[in-house]
């Protein structure tokens, strides 16, 4: 019921702002964003990155407002540098350290969504410009572009079923490119190998990771500590 | 049978009691602590190295610097001085007798010389799985005692492969009786030439010439060399690192199996050909 | 008396070099064998042979009758060698080598035999010490006692007095001929020296280049009736003619200046100093070899 009520609020609050004003979106974001103090959830990570052939990986998500954020697993996962989920909810609710600017409308899956283009005002995380395409009916995050100064571009496309009243998404698939990982056949001792044309290896490819997160569990005040600890 | 049996319990005996045997043991345990220490004090940034080229793209999570990635290193670092150790006894089994003499005492009992052949190349085996047994128990057990157990992350040429912790114990199992079926190809080569040459550092010289040569054609990216590459044991000596990669290219795994079984055939084929023949005149 | 060894033509070049040249022999079984020649003779050679150690280029060779290429396994176990110097794992005790050429016969020897074993042959209390710190003449006892681990029916001992003590040396000899008189033995004894085959041996062998310069019963070959007699005499033209209408006339082999060269029996010998003293005839030095010292000294010079 509480959930149903949220959900009515919400699609009232949509109609409540002007769709032109980026400020007015971002405002409406960050007021889903502050519902959340804390979350848990399950998350199954897959990875595609040139050069790192891994498998698929369970862990458990950690998070506290606004960035204190951990993902525990049993193992070794790579996540790149700007991380979208510690980052995103913190570099929006700083309002003081950007300027919005509307840049225009796109379609993303289906839904109109503006394209907000966050100009930092100070030196934060390296940041250059970040785009977000926010979804103008139900304003959520469906995809991003953040570029900073040192970690090149990265993409990130969003993907809400069960939470998205939280803006917590179902899956974020995150692109980012990337140059083939390497390792020197010295350093790798892996003698023998046939060569091979390595003319395209210094080439930027797109590498991706898909977050599929569930059983989210808000609020739930958990302690400290479990921030600290890396391995489920 | 019963002659051979006895005669193998002679020659086990005698690797056994032969103090040259121990410097292997040493060696590795030597190798495998210093490491460990090494790694122990600068690992993480040993680590740079290799995590430096996409350090300001991805963070890399977990425990990298754990038990599976020493041996690991630890595995491949050997690739050369496992062979010297291995010939270091199994050249000097045949060829050192020759050489003191004592092989005319072995040669003038009621065993057959192909039985003695065999005999000697099967301790050469035995003390071929008690160095990887060593070198196990260091270079894995005592590393992940050390420094715990995780993910394997396995440096490849190609790039890395990460191999989970809970899926690598089978992997290990397999790359070491691949490295087991290798150094016995180092071992019938040293039984060979130990059957071939009359003096006992020979056979050593040859069989470690002989690998640098072929390790050496192994390491450079040429065309040409590419052409050689599938013909030289030591080519299909390193396809224990095959078991760690992902998938798993069993056909290659196999293929190379096949041919390292072949490698050890005909050495041992040769060996006994020869000193069958062989006249005894020191 | 069946035959032990039997070597018929026997040869082996190794390339060019024909270090065996169709050699035949035959040791009876019983016999002590002595088997002589210089130094790089073929005697190594041979006896690597018959120890299957060397294959023979062409001729064969049985043992027990039998014929050791196809029945090598089976005779061997019949046979107990010494091949020049022994040479055993220096890292190991003694009584720990001869366990392990013990083993390789499928023998189980107890304490006690191991006690008589090294008892038989001088190393009584030194049997667990490393072969390392062995002398020479310690590894040849050592290599004897390696020899006679199983009992064998045939014993080859090549040159094993070499390094041996005065007193090794006698201790050696009388346990070959115990060997040979007692259990019934056959040895096979190699040598280049002619003073220890002619003291143990009843039968021999000489060869020189790999061929057989003389064979025969030792006492046949070493017999007094027919010596290389030396006389070497102050007149020679007067002694030539004396002696030419003597009864030895047909007994001279050859005369170059003052020395005449005779083959005669021993007792001919005072006789013929006589006659020649009858007729005033001096004698300035005489001297007698029986024919494997004759042979014997000519092959070592050579």
């Amino acid at each position: 019921m509480k959930k149903i009520l949220v959900l009515v609020m919400s699609l009232f609050s949509v109609q409540a702002f002007a769709i032109d004003d980026p400020n007015a979106l971002i405002r409406e974001l960050n007021k889903r964003f502050s519902q959340v103090n804390d979350y848990t959830a399950h998350v199954r990570m897959t990875f595609d990155i040139p050069g790192v052939k891994m498998n698929t990986m369970n862990g458990k998500v950690f998070f506290k407002r606004p960035d204190r954020f951990r993902i525990r697993t049993k193992g070794i996962f790579f996540l790149p540098k700007q991380n979208p989920l510690q980052n995103m909810s913190a570099m929006l609710l700083d309002t003081s350290s950007y300027t919005s600017v509307m840049s225009g409308y796109e379609v993303v899956k289906g839904k109109k969504c503006a394209i907000v283009n966050i100009i930092p005002l100070k030196n934060v995380n390296d940041l250059i410009l970040g785009k977000f395409w926010i979804d103008i009916k139900n304003p959520l995050v469906l995809k991003t572009q953040i570029t900073t100064k040192n970690n090149g571009t990265i993409e990130t496309e969003n993907v809400y079923v069960a939470n998205s009243t939280f803006t917590l998404p179902d899956q974020i698939i995150i692109k980012l490119e990337t140059k083939k990982i390497k390792i020197s056949k010295m350093l790798a001792a892996d003698l023998n190998k046939k060569s091979k044309d390595t003319s395209k290896d210094n080439k930027l490819e797109t590498g991706t990771i898909v977050l599929s997160f569930s059983d989210y569990k808000i609020n739930t005040k958990f302690a400290d500590s479990e921030l600290e600890k890396t391995e489920e | 049978m019963k002659e051979f049996f006895a005669i193998l319990k002679n020659e086990l005996i005698k690797t056994i009691r032969r103090p040259r045997s121990y410097i292997g043991f040493a060696v590795i345990s030597f190798i495998c602590l210093m490491l460990q220490g090494a790694f122990y004090q600068d690992g993480r940034e040993l680590l740079t190295t290799v995590t430096a080229q996409f350090d300001n793209i991805f963070n890399v999570q977990g425990n990298i610097l754990n038990g599976n990635l020493i041996c690991f290193i630890v595995l491949q670092t050997l690739i050369v001085q496992m062979p010297l150790l291995v010939a270091f006894v199994t050249g000097d089994q045949i060829s050192g007798e020759t050489a003191s003499g004592s092989i005319r005492f072995l040669l003038t009992t009621p065993a057959s010389r192909t039985k003695i052949v065999v005999a000697k190349w099967l301790s050469g085996l035995v003390y071929t799985l008690l160095l990887l047994l060593v070198l196990g128990i260091f270079a894995l057990f005592v590393s992940r005692a050390i420094f715990g157990v995780g993910d394997l992350m396995a440096m490849n040429s190609e790039g890395l492969t990460i191999i989970r912790a809970d899926d690598i114990n089978w992997r290990w199992g397999y790359a070491f009786l691949i490295a087991f079926l290798s150094l016995s190809v180092v071992a019938s080569l040293s039984t060979m030439l130990s059957c071939i040459m009359d003096n006992s550092i020979t056979p050593i010289v040859t069989v470690m010439a002989t690998i640098i040569i072929f390790t050496i054609i192994g390491m450079f990216d040429m065309k040409s060399f590419d052409v050689i590459k599938p013909f030289l044991f030591t080519t299909h000596m390193i396809s224990w690192r095959s078991l760690f990669e992902d998938p798993l290219p069993v056909h290659d795994i196999l293929t190379s199996c096949a041919i390292l079984f072949l490698h050890v055939v005909i050495f041992l084929g040769v060996a006994i050909f020869y000193f069958k023949r062989k006249d005894i005149t020191n | 008396m069946s035959s032990a060894i039997l070597l018929e033509n026997v040869t082996k070049n190794f390339n060019d070099f024909t270090a065996v040249n169709e050699l035949s022999f035959e040791v009876k079984a019983g016999d002590i064998y002595g088997f002589l020649g210089p130094n790089g003779s073929g005697k190594s050679t041979t006896l690597r042979m018959i120890m299957a150690l060397i294959k023979p280029t062409s001729g064969s060779i049985r043992l027990f009758g039998q014929s050791l290429q196809e029945n090598r396994s089976e005779i061997m176990r019949k046979i107990g060698c010494i091949i020049e110097k022994p040479d055993f794992y220096g890292y190991l005790s003694a009584k720990e080598n001869m366990k392990l050429f013990a083993r390789a016969h499928l023998l189980t020897y107890t304490t006690k035999q191991y006690d008589d074993l090294f008892s038989l042959v001088g190393l009584k209390g030194r049997e667990l010490d490393k072969v390392k710190t062995f002398s020479h003449g310690m590894k040849q006892r050592l290599g004897l006692a390696q020899a006679l681990i199983h009992d064998p029916e045939l014993i080859i001992l090549d040159e094993p007095n070499t390094g041996l003590d005065p007193q090794g040396i006698i201790d050696l000899r009388n346990l070959i001929m115990t060997l040979n008189k007692e259990r019934g033995k056959t040895i096979l004894f190699s040598s280049h020296i002619l003073s220890e085959v002619q003291e143990i041996c009843s039968n021999m062998v000489v060869i020189n280049k790999g061929k057989v310069v003389v064979q025969g019963g030792v006492s046949d070959l070493l017999s007094h009736e027919n010596l290389t007699v030396k006389l070497e005499v102050v007149n020679p033209l007067t002694t030539a003619v004396v002696l030419r209408q003597s009864k030895w006339a047909g007994m001279i082999e050859s005369q170059e200046e003052k020395l005449f060269v005779f083959k005669m029996g021993k007792t001919e010998i005072p006789e013929m100093v006589d006659y020649l003293s009858q007729h005033q005839l001096g004698i300035e030095r005489i001297d007698y070899r029986n024919q494997l010292e004759d042979y014997f000294l000519k092959i070592t010079n050579a």
